[in-house]
């Protein structure tokens, strides 16, 4: 793996000036498509904060300030997470580990009225500054109607997951326009760091440059598929499965304006087309900025019912009618490369011939 | 108003089409005869046991281009889906409905074919056929009272079905006009000019090859986009070939229906003949029916 990785400072900012110009007026369209989405929303959601509003940024984490550990999704013991705590606790942060660490409903990390009160505390708690999911899985759906996101108008905060997690973070995004990380989860940071590949690391410690105010800065090799270009909007996305599945609800994003990425494991070939088709059929590829395609690990065709398309193929087949640039195999998803990424926040996303870059702005 | 495409008399022309998965012609054969024998001609289309050699029937071109040869062509009665798989989805906004919206004809089939039928409920209005495709044919099905009901129903005779007591139903009675069908595929068009409004209707739902834990999350879905809050009853078909995680999903689909629609009170009926198994029924999708569930079984009767 000869990727690079270089989170710094941003450099060459000069060279973003004209594109900042047309995003402001994407930033308007998004705005004003937002306010549509709100209006929908808006009968199936009685307390509903205002939707239309700038983008809240919460504060970055310094030494001595609290995250907090909990299962709003599939479950996991205290033992299971304590390589995180111990990794979390020497970047001199505190953990507050929630009750549902160690709770077990099935597939579940305690039952939804456990999961709910435990997410709830940690967002009510003034003293906690971030909320790192302890695992995806399958379950934040069923809480994702009943919190009360309000106290992040007060204190945000930064919520941290991936897979499943996707349903919060769209859902943060859309309502609140609040920034959040999609990263690694506590199942992910090696029991043994000598013997973890660089590349597992490097995503762990993304999360800390992340929390603590660094602007992200990706650089990854290019790829023959790749369209080039350059884009300039809100970094949002997520699990493609799991956008699909907040189709219609008040928790679907818009992407009008935005860099979207999107990841997947497990599923067929087939349907995975489908899930592009989705995109497409759901109007969210016709305004895009740009495409980020993350791991996707594909689970084999049934004998007999070979798709005989790649990833790359379908993807390729459904931008076809669009120019927005587009990237592949960008380090994000179910695999040891996958890098925090600041959901919500203004990037640029710069596809060259030489390399990839998606920078934070 | 539900218009309804004319009934079939005999001598009138079924087509068959395959939209979407590869079918060969040997399996389509037994349902040729069978429509054949019922007193209808059938035109077999260039996508059924074509020259694909890969997934799908067809080109994406070509699949569309026979359905819409059968959709326009005004000697075409009624077009019957050989069989689903995937592939409505990459042609469903391309299909020109103008000549088969001033004479409308009978669209059959499940599974995929659910694109089409919510589709055009949707757009048009116009009344289409679930039910058993060529496949189902095969192996004596022909003989059956599931692919006889298709018989019946193309005759223009009212369908009624009746099916046993199931412990989870939730008993009622109500008359509302048909909408549903695979629940993988109405998850999928949410979002889309394809969904349609369940609102006042009888939704009935089947499934085949899911986790149970997907099943959830796609009833939650409906349920978080507003298609199961005024639903007028829910007719709960076959889910088969069902998966479970390795950790087990620690419930049934009875208990995830049930779980998800606690709050309404439209009646429940489970274990209804449709979905993928060979009990399935032809039902009249955008159709006014009659849902029936009491303590001693269930019925559902067209208007």
């Amino acid at each position: 793996m000869n990727r690079k990785n270089f989170l710094s400072s941003v450099l060459g900012l000069g060279v973003m000036g004209p594109a900042f110009a047309t995003t402001q007026s994407r930033h308007n369209a998004k705005t004003s498509s937002r306010s549509t989405t709100s209006t929908r929303g808006a009968a199936l959601l009685p307390p509903s904060p205002p939707k239309v509003q700038p983008l809240l940024i919460p504060p970055y984490l310094k030494p001595g300030d609290s995250i907090g550990i909990t299962c709003p999704a599939g479950d996991i013991t205290l033992k299971e997470i304590q390589p995180a705590v111990q990794q979390i606790e020497s970047w001199g942060f505190h953990v507050k580990v929630g009750d549902t660490v160690g709770k077990k409903d099935f597939i579940f990390g305690g039952a939804d009225a456990e999961r709910l009160a435990d997410f709830q505390q940690m967002l009510s708690d003034p003293s906690i500054s971030a909320i790192l999911c302890a695992r995806g899985g399958y379950g934040a759906v069923h809480l994702i109607d009943q919190l009360d996101f309000s106290p992040l108008y007060q204190h945000p905060k930064w919520v941290i997951g991936f897979s499943d997690i996707t349903v919060i973070l769209c859902h943060l995004h859309t309502n609140l326009n609040i920034a959040s990380i999609h990263s690694k989860m506590c199942n992910s940071f090696p029991d043994d760091w000598a013997k973890a590949e660089p590349v597992q690391i490097a995503s762990i410690f993304s999360i800390r440059q992340a929390l603590t105010g660094e602007k992200m800065n990706y650089t990854v090799p290019p790829q023959d598929h790749n369209r080039l270009g350059s884009a300039h909007g809100q970094l949002i996305g997520g699990n493609l499965k799991t956008i699909e599945t907040l189709a219609g609800t008040h928790s679907d994003i818009d992407t009008a304006g935005t860099i979207l990425f999107v990841e997947d494991t497990g599923e067929y070939l087939y349907s995975i087309d489908r899930m592009f088709w989705h995109l497409q059929r759901t109007g969210k590829l016709d305004r895009l900025a740009g495409l980020i395609v993350g791991g996707f690990k594909v689970k084999p065709d049934d004998p007999g019912e070979e798709y005989g398309r790649s990833l790359y193929d379908i993807v390729t087949e459904r931008i076809k009618p669009y120019s927005f640039p587009v990237c592949f195999d960008f380090p994000v998803g179910h695999q040891k490369e996958n890098y925090a990424l600041k959901y919500g926040m203004p990037h640029t996303l710069d596809i060259r011939t030489d390399q990839v870059n998606l920078l934070e702005i | 108003m539900t218009i309804i495409p004319p009934y079939l008399n005999p001598g009138d022309c079924i087509a068959i089409v395959c939209p979407a998965g590869y079918m060969s012609l040997d399996r389509v054969q037994t349902c040729i005869d069978t429509l054949l024998q019922w007193g209808y001609r059938v035109r077999v289309g260039k996508t059924v046991g074509g020259p694909s050699d890969n997934y799908f029937s067809g080109s994406d071109d070509e699949r569309l281009a026979d359905l819409q040869q059968m959709l326009d062509d005004p000697a075409v009665n009624a077009i019957l889906c050989g069989r689903g798989g995937y592939g409505l989805s990459r042609i469903i906004d391309r299909i020109d409905f103008a000549r088969f919206q001033k004479n409308p004809k009978w669209i059959i089939g499940y599974s995929d074919i659910t694109i089409l039928h919510q589709h055009i409920e949707t757009h048009f209005d116009i009344a289409t056929l679930h039910s058993p495709m060529a496949g189902a044919f095969n192996d004596g099905g022909a003989e059956t009272s599931y692919v006889q009901s298709l018989r019946v129903a193309l005759a223009g005779q009212p369908s009624g079905y009746s099916c046993p007591s199931h412990p989870f139903n939730r008993v009622g009675r109500a008359a509302a006009p048909l909408t549903g069908g695979n629940l993988t595929l109405l998850a999928h068009l949410a979002g889309s000019s394809s969904a349609s409004d369940t609102k006042g209707r009888l939704l009935f739902l089947e499934d085949v090859g899911e986790y149970l834990y997907n099943i959830d999350r796609m009833l939650r879905q409906l349920k978080r986009s507003g298609r199961l809050d005024r639903l007028a009853g829910l007719i709960v078909g076959s889910f088969t070939e069902l998966k479970d995680t390795q950790r087990p999903f620690g419930a049934r689909v009875e208990d995830i229906v049930l779980d998800c629609i606690r709050e309404y009170e439209y009646p429940v009926c489970f274990g209804f003949p449709v979905g993928h198994a060979i009990e399935n029924v032809a039902l009249k999708t955008n159709v006014e029916y009659e849902l029936t569930v009491t303590a001693s079984g269930s019925a559902l009767t067209e208007c």
